[in-house]
């Protein structure tokens, strides 16, 4: 007996151990999926002939010629790449893989990285008021910007913009002075990535990390010292992969520099500077109630918050004019209190009592609420892939972000015109709960619907055979906030088919602008 | 566990008085062999304070925010010397202003080997292995009202405790480490400790408990005070105005009161605990009430 006894509790120590064996495995590092280096399917030779969005020419900065391959300088340049990318430290071989992964598409993902990293509403103070962020004092609390959905989109679409335009005009510069990479020309130099069959001057990366220093030091001002280090970090990983000449990165940071100052100036004058105008909304409340919103929306927020920028929606569109913004306009929403309103609310009550697994999933996979780099970092994000899977060059992946960056700026731009046209009321202010946070806006449209029909469009256009995907994706992001229980069903529709109206136009740009799909 | 119930157990525990013990992963009580107790509990957390990093404040769009817990608990005696120790909680979260949605389900099936090492004039030493398991797929990213982490646990205790026996009077001390598994969010990026992951796994930080119980223990009654302390060994801080993120590292020490009776098959224990100091944790003041029954086989 005594032995038997033994033997359970000897059977149960090794059952503990198996629990404790099986319960944790004992590396926690985090796996992020891995972003290889490639050699672009093709060189986009002509790219530096498409068309830009705010340089009149690819020579309205110019970039002057380099200095022969046979030269002493250039032979000197040389010898310096030679001993720089011989031998490599750990770290230093890290850094090349990482930018490695694509100059657009590593800065596009700082980008992302610093939205989400702003994406906070500042805390009510003690007299129950919001402190507004200041562009002065980027620093002090609450720190400028407050990177909401609005906000991002304006800024990842300029950055993409700024990329895009200086990559034309150094693609026109590449293939007019035609200065081949190092290790083509010096056979001793081994190139740690690729061999992309692109000329070397003015070097694509020093360009992209020049431009989008520029527009990211304007959108995050208190972020300057970090990113001039990742700057830093981003030309010299070109050197230690024997990629690029310290001539090839200096005339290309300089391209960089000038042309996206020329597209920052767009940004001074397109009407962020007044976007949060609050005096602005008594007179908007008014004209919901002419229209017939009996019941316009309130800040659910305790206190109540002021509404995220009322103005933003007369911000200048990229792909078409304002009146184009009052054009697209959707149609009017239910009146509250009809069955059709009330058809939408019964909805989400049914969905609050019985909210499912797969539902909760989807609301929470398309949150992209505070903390995140929100909406239109999430598409960017989602185009950056695909164009990182269609292997592109640096010039077309600028343009794929571009495209799809502009659209989800216009889709901002239209859907916040909606929202303080309508005025509408959120569910909540009918005794719905949510799972993924109450936004401080009106209700319709749904700005997820709206961004994601405009991306899903666009990247339909640029990967026609995954149009489906794209669509689909777009349907379930809209479906997320009806299951998140913030919007209504008709709020999502409208959304969704703005939104694909408004891509419509930045597909009507691509369709024209020199690149072919 | 209302009204008729309660008042039957009371007069149960006045007539009879026989030794029955029930017993906790973190007490020095076992169940002798062939007896198993069952206890069914309803616990009850609330705070209306927490703390965002190492500032203290309020929300009102939370108000004061509940966590309600049904948990049924098996302590079975394979010898006198080992017990094994399970328990499965449902769990339930509100809040009182605000609009975020209470979520509830079955939440983390735990079990625990408890082991008596040694065992000598009073003073004795126990060595503890637990672990658990989430029984469902609860939203994981919904925190506060999230009802888990999702983490699988294992976790490492040693208890040392010296009783008088004439009095009954004890002196217990515990101190273990937790192992939690990483877990996946249904996002698949999210930003913790000052940057961007791009994917839906996530680090939940290792954690150690600590605990001194001072009290006394008669065959039929047990009455005791404690101080707990709970800290990741990791992690980050909700930042300003932000949610909480299973990411955070979470600190409190709770000081609070155990009192048992148990005369013979069924007993009756409660619990009061109340967070002193903690970081990136709510200010809950808890209390818990369970009726226990002792299986002699």
């Amino acid at each position: 007996m005594k032995k038997y006894t033994f033997l359970l509790s000897y059977r149960a120590l090794i059952m503990g151990f198996t629990v404790l064996f099986v319960a944790t495995s004992c590396d926690k590092t985090i796996q992020e999926p891995a972003i290889p280096a490639y050699a672009p399917t093709s060189t986009d030779a002509n790219a530096g002939t498409w068309k830009t969005y705010v340089l009149t020419s690819p020579t309205e900065v110019a970039v002057p010629a380099p200095a022969a391959t046979g030269s002493a300088a250039y032979q000197a340049e040389l010898s310096s790449l030679k001993q720089q990318s011989a031998t490599l430290t750990p770290a230093q071989r890290e850094k090349v893989a990482y930018w490695g992964a694509g100059a657009v598409y590593r800065w596009n993902e700082i980008a992302r990285e610093l939205a989400a990293r702003y994406n906070l509403p500042p805390a009510a103070g003690p007299d129950g008021k919001y402190p507004v962020p200041d562009a002065a004092n980027p620093l002090s609390y609450p720190a400028f910007p407050f990177a909401n959905p609005p906000y991002t989109a304006r800024a990842l679409a300029y950055l993409s913009v700024a990329q895009y335009d200086a990559l034309v005009s150094a693609w026109h510069y590449k293939y007019k002075y035609n200065r081949a990479a190092p290790a083509l020309t010096e056979s001793s130099i081994k190139a740690a990535l690729p061999a992309t069959g692109i000329p070397a001057y003015p070097s694509e990366d020093a360009v992209v990390a020049a431009a989008s220093f520029t527009v990211l030091k304007a959108m995050f001002p208190g972020e300057v010292p970090y990113l001039e280090a990742r700057m830093k970090e981003h030309q010299e990983s070109r050197l230690w992969a024997g990629m690029n000449v310290q001539s090839d990165l200096t005339a290309g940071a300089e391209l960089g520099t000038a042309v996206a100052a020329k597209v920052m100036g767009r940004a001074r004058t397109d009407g962020m500077g007044s976007s949060n105008n609050q005096s602005l909304t008594a007179g908007m409340i008014e004209n919901a109630k002419k229209l017939g919103v009996t019941e316009p929306w309130v800040s659910q927020e305790v206190p109540a918050r002021l509404p995220m920028l009322p103005a933003y929606g007369f911000l200048n569109p990229w792909n078409f004019d304002k009146a184009t913004v009052v054009k697209l306009r959707p149609e009017a929403p239910p009146a509250v209190g009809s069955t059709e309103f009330q058809k939408a609310l019964d909805e989400l009550k049914t969905i609050q009592k019985n909210q499912t697994r797969e539902q909760a999933r989807i609301a929470n996979y398309w949150s992209d609420g505070v903390g995140s780099y929100t909406p239109p970092g999430h598409w960017h994000r989602t185009a950056a892939n695909a164009a990182h899977e269609a292997r592109y060059s640096e010039v077309r992946m600028a343009r794929t972000l571009a495209l799809v960056g502009t659209a989800l700026m216009d889709a901002g731009i239209c859907c916040w015109d909606v929202k303080y046209w309508w005025y509408y009321p959120r569910p909540q202010q009918y005794g719905l709960k949510t799972t993924v946070g109450t936004p401080n806006f009106p209700s319709y449209t749904s700005g997820h619907s709206t961004f994601s029909a405009a991306a899903a469009e666009v990247l339909g256009h640029v990967f026609p055979e995954q149009a489906n995907k794209f669509n689909a994706m777009a349907v379930e992001a809209s479906n997320s906030r009806l299951y998140g229980l913030i919007h209504y069903r008709f709020d999502c529709e409208a959304g969704l088919k703005c939104g694909k109206n408004i891509g419509s136009y930045a597909v009507a740009w691509a369709k024209a602008d020199g690149a072919g799909q | 566990m209302k009204g008729t119930p309660l008042s039957i157990l009371i007069l149960t525990l006045l007539l009879v008085s026989v030794a029955a013990k029930a017993q906790m992963p973190h007490d020095v009580l076992y169940m002798p062999r062939k007896t198993t107790c069952l206890a069914l509990t309803y616990g009850q957390s609330s705070w209306n304070e927490y703390w965002e990093g190492t500032l203290k404040r309020d929300n009102l769009n939370i108000g004061t925010h509940t966590t309600q817990t049904a948990s049924l608990m098996a302590a079975v005696g394979i010898t006198d010397r080992l017990n094994i120790i399970a328990t499965i909680p449902y769990v339930r979260t509100s809040t009182s202003a605000g609009n975020l949605m209470g979520q509830q389900g079955f939440q983390d099936a735990s079990a625990w080997l408890k082991y008596r090492l040694l065992d000598k004039k009073g003073l004795s030493v126990h060595g503890v292995l637990g672990g658990s398991v989430p029984l469902t797929n609860y939203v994981v990213e919904f925190l506060p009202m999230s009802i888990g982490l999702q983490a699988r646990t294992a976790t490492g205790r040693l208890i040392a405790s010296y009783t008088h026996a004439p009095t009954g009077l004890y002196l217990t001390g515990h101190g273990s480490y937790s192992w939690r598994s990483n877990i996946q969010l249904d996002r698949n990026s999210y930003q913790a400790d000052g940057r961007v992951y791009n994917t839906s796994e996530v680090r939940v930080p290792n954690a150690i408990d600590l605990g001194v119980r001072v009290g006394i223990l008669k065959s039929n009654w047990q009455t005791e005070v404690f101080a707990e302390r709970f800290a990741g060994v990791e992690g980050d801080n909700i930042r300003r105005n932000d949610m909480p993120f299973p990411t955070n590292k979470m600190e409190m020490t709770t000081l609070g009161w155990y009192g048992k009776v148990q005369p013979r098959n069924l007993g009756l224990n409660v619990r009061v605990g109340y967070v002193v100091e903690g970081l990136n944790v709510g200010q809950s003041l808890s209390y818990s009430l369970g009726v226990l029954y002792q299986f002699n086989y």
